[in-house]
C-alpha cells in the first residue's frame, strides 16, 4: 500500500514489482508438455503443409465453436487479408477506427480502403448508427470489431448490413471462447477472424483462424491460403502462403486443453481488480459487452480526469514506474496513423468518441503473468494514486 | 524396396507393387536435432517471450547475417511475406513491372501480384537454366520497377551480370535465392548480391524452421524498413511509423531454424553422397542427363535435376507419372513455365522459347534426408527398367487411358489468359 506520495516508485519509492508485468495473456504449456509435442512432430517428420495436428485443430475449433468451417492461418491479421481476397472485396470497407491497427492494414494490403466509423462511448463498439453515418459510394463490406472479451451489437449490425446488401465480417481477435445469448462468437456474419497470438487467451504463439458456416467461402479461403488443405480447386484472385505449422497447431491444441482453466484464472484476476476499483472515483471498468460468457481477454479502464484527479497518461506513467506495463490501446487512433491520416484527411477530426477513448482508456495486465493477489496490488496502487492525486500530479 | 521389376506389368502404374513406401519426395525434409530444438526453446520459454522479435529470433538473425556475410538479416513468418514486403519497399515508385524469369518457383507471380505489381516474365539461358543479363535486359522498359533475380535449383544465375545491368539501368536488383542458401557465386557468398536477397526456412528447404523466411542485406535503411513492415509499422510504444502487416517469425520456428543451422554442414555432406551416387549410377543410363553442380563453388548438392533427352523412350511427363506411382515422387521441373499458367492477376511477357522448351525437358528426382543411398540405387534401377522397356510401357499407358495419354513430344498445353490485376 502506498501510504503517501513519496511511496510511489515514480517519486522515489520502491516499485511494487521487481520484474515488469506485461499486459497479457502469455499462457503457454509447461516445458514438459511442449517437449512431448515437439518430439512427436519430429518423430512424425511432418512439419507443415496441413499436417495431422492442423487438421485436428481445425476440426476441434469448428466443433468447439459450433461452426461449419474453421480455416487456420499464419496469424489473425493475415486472416483478415485472406478473407478480403476470398470474398473478392473491392473499393471500401466500413470499420471502426477504435481497433488495433492490424484491422485497417490487413484490408489496405488487400487493396481495400478503410472508411472509419465512430464507436459507442459506453460499449466501445461500432453500432448500426455509427456505420450509417459514414456510409458512402464504393463501400462493399463492413468489418465490426469485437473488443475486450465482449462483442458488438451482433443482431443490430447483421440487420443493418443485410439491409444494405453488405457482407459483414467480424474481427474477433479478442473474442475466442466468448459466448452471446445467440451462441458462440465465431458463428456470426459472413465470417469471423480470431487471433491466436501469444497475447490472446488461446495462443499458438502466432496464429489465427477464420470461421464461417458458408462452405463455398470456406473453400475459397482454403484455395487462397495455399494449395495444401484444399478440398475442391476453385479460381481465386491469388494463392498465397498463409499456412500454420504443426508446431503452431500443437500449441493451439494444448491451449484448447487448458482453455477453461485460463478463463477461470482470468475471471479471478478480473474480479480482484473489480473488488477494489469499483469504489475508486473516476475509474470505470469496462464490462464485457453483450455476452453471457467472456474470456476476460482484457481489463479495461476509462479514466475521468476530473473525478480521478489524474489523467490516463499520468496513471500509465505511475504504473509503469511500479513495473506494471499497462497499455493505452488504441493510441493513436488508427485514423490518425500513417497512411490512413493522409488517405482520408476529412475523417481525422470526425471521430470524437474514438478520439476521447484514445485519451482515456487503459488496459491492465491479465493472464498468465500475474496472480489475483498481484491484481489486487495493482488496483490498490490505482486507488492510492487517486488519494494522492494532487501531490502526484505535479511529479509525473 | 519391393522385388525387382521383371515385366512391365510389375510397374505400380499398371497395378504392380509400389517400390517406395513411404514415398520419397524431392524436398529436403531434414530433421533438425530435437534436443537442439528444445535447448534453443528453453531460451524463449524461460523468458516467456514467444514472438514479437523474441530472443531466439534475434539470435537467428545475427547468425544468418554472419553466415551470409551481410550487415543485416530480417526474419519473416515465411518467404512469401518477406519477398512481398521487400518488393513493395524496393520497387521504383510510379512503375509497375517486376522482371523475373518465367522458369522459376511457381508462386513468384502471386508474390509479385500480392505486392501490387505486375510480373514481366523474361526468358532463360539454356546453359544455366536461369535468366541472364541479356534475357533480363530484353524486358526492361520505362515501367520496370524492379529486377527480381532468381537462382535455379542447381548452381547460380549470373549474379554479377545482373548487378552490372542494375547499375547501368538504375533498376534495383533483388534476389529470390531460396534454393541457394549454401552457395557461392564466383567465390562470393550468395546473400551479398543486389540490394537484398531472400531465403526460405520452409521444412523442405536446407534450413528447416517449420515455416519461415529471411532477407539479408547490407542496406541498413532497407533492413529497418522491413523490420517495421513485418510488425505493423510499430516503432515503439504507441508509435506507428509506416504501413505494415504481421509477418513476424515465432520463437518455435526460430529455435528450429537454429537447430537446423547446427546440422547444416553434415546435411550438405549427406547430400553430396546422394548426388555422387546419382551421378555415378546415371552415367550408364542413356537419355538422361544429370545437371552437375559446379564444385569449384560452395554448393549444397541438394536438388537432383535431370534432363530427359530426345533418345529417352518416354515423355518426361510419363516418366514422372511412372516414378510417382512407384512412390518415387519425382516432379517436373518448373513446369509449365510461369507465362503458360492461367492466372487471374495481370502478367506480361513476350516470346519465351527457351523457358517453354526447358519446362518440357527436366525433372527433379527424389532427394534429401528421407532418401537413402539404397533408395538412390532403386530409383536408378527403376529408370533403367523404364529405359529398357520404353516401348511396352508406352503401349501400356496408351491402352490404360486411351488417347488422353501424352505421346513422346506432345507440347505442354498452353493456357494463356491475361486479366485485370488485383491486390494493390
Amino acid at each position: 500500500m502506498k501510504r503517501g506520495p513519496g511511496d510511489f516508485a515514480c517519486t522515489g519509492g520502491s516499485p511494487a514489482f521487481s520484474s515488469a508485468i506485461p499486459v497479457g495473456q502469455l499462457y503457454f504449456p509447461d516445458f514438459e508438455q511442449y517437449e512431448a509435442a515437439i518430439r512427436g512432430i519430429v518423430e512424425r517428420r511432418y512439419y507443415t503443409s496441413h499436417g495431422p495436428l492442423v487438421r485436428g485443430l481445425e476440426a476441434r475449433l469448428a466443433a468447439y465453436l459450433g461452426v461449419a468451417n474453421a480455416v487456420t492461418v499464419t496469424n489473425g491479421t493475415l486472416g483478415l487479408y485472406l478473407t478480403a481476397l476470398a470474398l473478392g472485396l473491392k473499393g471500401k470497407i466500413i470499420m471502426p477506427s477504435f481497433t488495433f491497427i492490424a484491422t485497417a492494414q490487413a484490408f489496405l494490403h488487400a487493396g481495400i480502403e478503410p472508411v472509419f466509423c465512430d464507436v459507442d462511448p459506453v460499449t466501445h463498439h461500432m453500432t448500426p448508427e455509427t456505420a450509417e453515418a459514414v456510409l458512402e459510394d464504393g463501400v462493399s463490406a463492413v468489418c465490426a470489431v469485437n473488443l475486450w472479451g465482449g462483442t458488438a451489437d451482433v443482431p443490430g449490425l447483421e440487420g443493418w448490413a443485410s439491409s444494405h446488401g453488405l457482407p459483414l465480417l467480424f474481427d474477433s481477435a479478442h473474442a475466442f471462447g466468448v459466448e452471446r445469448a445467440e451462441g458462440m462468437v465465431g458463428r456470426f456474419g459472413a465470417a469471423e477472424v480470431f487471433s491466436f497470438h501469444a497475447t490472446k487467451v488461446l495462443s499458438a504463439t502466432e496464429g489465427g483462424c477464420i470461421c464461417t458456416d458458408d462452405d463455398d467461402l470456406a473453400e475459397r479461403l482454403r484455395n487462397v491460403r495455399d494449395h495444401y488443405g484444399v478440398r475442391r480447386a476453385m479460381a481465386v484472385p491469388l494463392t498465397v502462403n498463409f499456412r500454420v505449422s504443426e508446431a503452431q497447431a500443437a500449441i493451439a491444441l494444448m491451449s484448447l486443453d487448458d482453455f477453461e482453466r485460463r478463463v477461470a484464472n482470468n475471471r479471478d484476476i478480473f474480479e480482484a481488480y473489480r473488488s477494489v476499483l469499483a469504489a475508486v472515483p473516476g475509474v470505470r471498468i469496462v464490462e464485457p459487452n453483450g455476452v453471457v460468457r467472456s474470456n476476460y481477454q482484457s481489463v479495461v479502464l476509462e479514466i475521468s480526469e476530473s473525478e480521478y484527479g489524474l489523467t490516463r497518461d499520468d496513471l500509465w506513467a505511475i504504473l509503469d514506474a511500479e513495473g506494471v506495463r499497462a497499455r493505452r490501446y488504441f493510441k493513436p487512433g488508427v485514423h490518425r496513423c500513417v497512411p490512413f491520416d493522409g488517405m482520408r484527411p476529412q475523417q481525422v477530426e470526425a471521430l470524437p468518441v474514438t478520439d476521447r477513448l484514445c485519451q482515456t482508456v487503459l488496459q491492465l495486465p491479465i493472464g498468465a503473468m500475474l496472480t489475483a493477489a498481484d491484481a489486487a496490488t495493482i488496483a490498490g496502487i490505482i486507488r492510492d494514486a487517486h488519494v494522492h492525486a494532487e501531490a502526484l500530479h505535479s511529479r509525473v | 524396396m519391393s522385388k525387382q521389376k521383371a515385366i512391365t506389368a510389375d510397374l505400380a502404374i499398371f497395378g504392380g507393387p509400389v517400390t517406395f513406401d513411404p514415398p520419397r519426395s524431392t524436398g529436403s525434409l531434414a530433421d533438425p536435432d530435437v534436443d537442439k530444438i528444445l535447448r534453443y526453446s528453453k531460451i524463449f520459454h524461460d523468458r516467456q517471450w514467444y514472438t514479437n522479435n523474441g530472443p531466439v529470433n534475434q539470435m537467428l538473425e545475427a547468425r544468418l547475417a554472419d553466415w551470409h556475410g551481410t550487415a543485416r538479416c530480417v526474419a519473416f513468418a515465411n518467404a512469401f511475406l518477406g519477398i512481398s514486403l521487400a518488393i513493395r519497399q524496393l520497387a521504383l515508385p510510379g512503375r509497375h513491372e517486376v522482371v523475373t524469369p518465367s522458369h522459376t518457383y511457381r508462386r513468384i507471380g502471386e508474390i509479385i501480384a500480392s505486392a501490387g505489381m505486375i510480373p514481366r516474365y523474361c526468358d532463360i539461358d539454356p546453359d544455366t537454366l536461369a535468366q541472364s543479363a541479356e534475357t533480363t535486359r530484353a524486358c526492361i522498359n520505362d515501367d520496370t520497377a524492379l529486377i527480381l533475380g532468381a537462382h535455379p535449383t542447381v548452381n547460380c544465375c549470373d549474379a554479377d551480370g545482373l548487378e552490372r545491368l542494375s547499375a547501368e539501368t538504375g533498376v534495383p536488383l533483388f534476389f529470390d535465392s531460396v534454393e541457394s542458401v549454401f552457395e557461392t557465386y564466383n567465390g562470393r557468398r550468395v546473400g551479398t548480391f543486389g540490394r537484398a536477397e531472400a531465403f526460405s526456412m520452409h521444412a523442405t528447404k536446407l534450413i528447416n524452421g517449420f515455416e519461415g523466411g529471411y532477407i539479408v542485406t547490407d542496406d541498413e535503411e532497407l533492413a529497418d524498413a522491413l523490420k517495421l513492415a513485418r510488425a505493423f509499422g510499430i516503432s515503439g510504444v504507441d508509435q506507428v511509423d509506416r504501413l505494415g502487416i504481421n509477418a513476424k517469425l515465432n520463437e518455435i520456428h526460430a529455435a528450429t531454424a537454429m537447430a537446423s543451422l547446427d546440422g547444416l554442414p553434415a546435411l550438405v555432406e549427406r547430400n553430396r553422397e546422394r548426388y555422387r551416387a546419382y551421378d555415378e549410377l546415371l552415367e550408364g543410363v542413356d537419355g538422361l542427363l544429370l545437371r552437375r553442380f559446379d564444385e569449384s563453388e560452395q554448393t549444397s548438392f541438394k536438388n537432383i535435376v535431370v534432363k530427359v533427352c530426345e533418345d529417352w523412350p518416354l515423355s518426361r511427363d510419363d516418366t514422372v507419372a511412372v516414378l510417382q506411382a512407384e512412390g518415387a515422387l519425382a516432379r517436373t521441373y518448373y513446369s509449365p513455365a510461369l507465362h503458360m499458367h492461367e492466372n487471374s492477376f495481370e502478367t506480361r511477357f513476350g516470346a519465351l522459347p527457351v523457358a517453354e522448351a526447358v519446362s518440357r525437358e527436366y525433372m527433379l528426382l527424389p532427394c534429401g534426408d528421407q532418401v537413402s543411398l539404397d533408395d538412390v540405387v532403386n530409383v536408378v534401377k527403376l529408370l533403367r527398367f523404364v529405359c529398357g522397356h520404353g516401348k511396352e510401357i508406352r503401349a501400356g499407358l496408351v491402352a490404360r487411358s486411351g488417347a488422353g495419354t501424352q505421346t513422346r513430344r506432345d507440347p505442354v498445353r498452353l493456357r494463356r489468359r491475361v486479366t485485370a490485376g488485383t491486390a494493390s
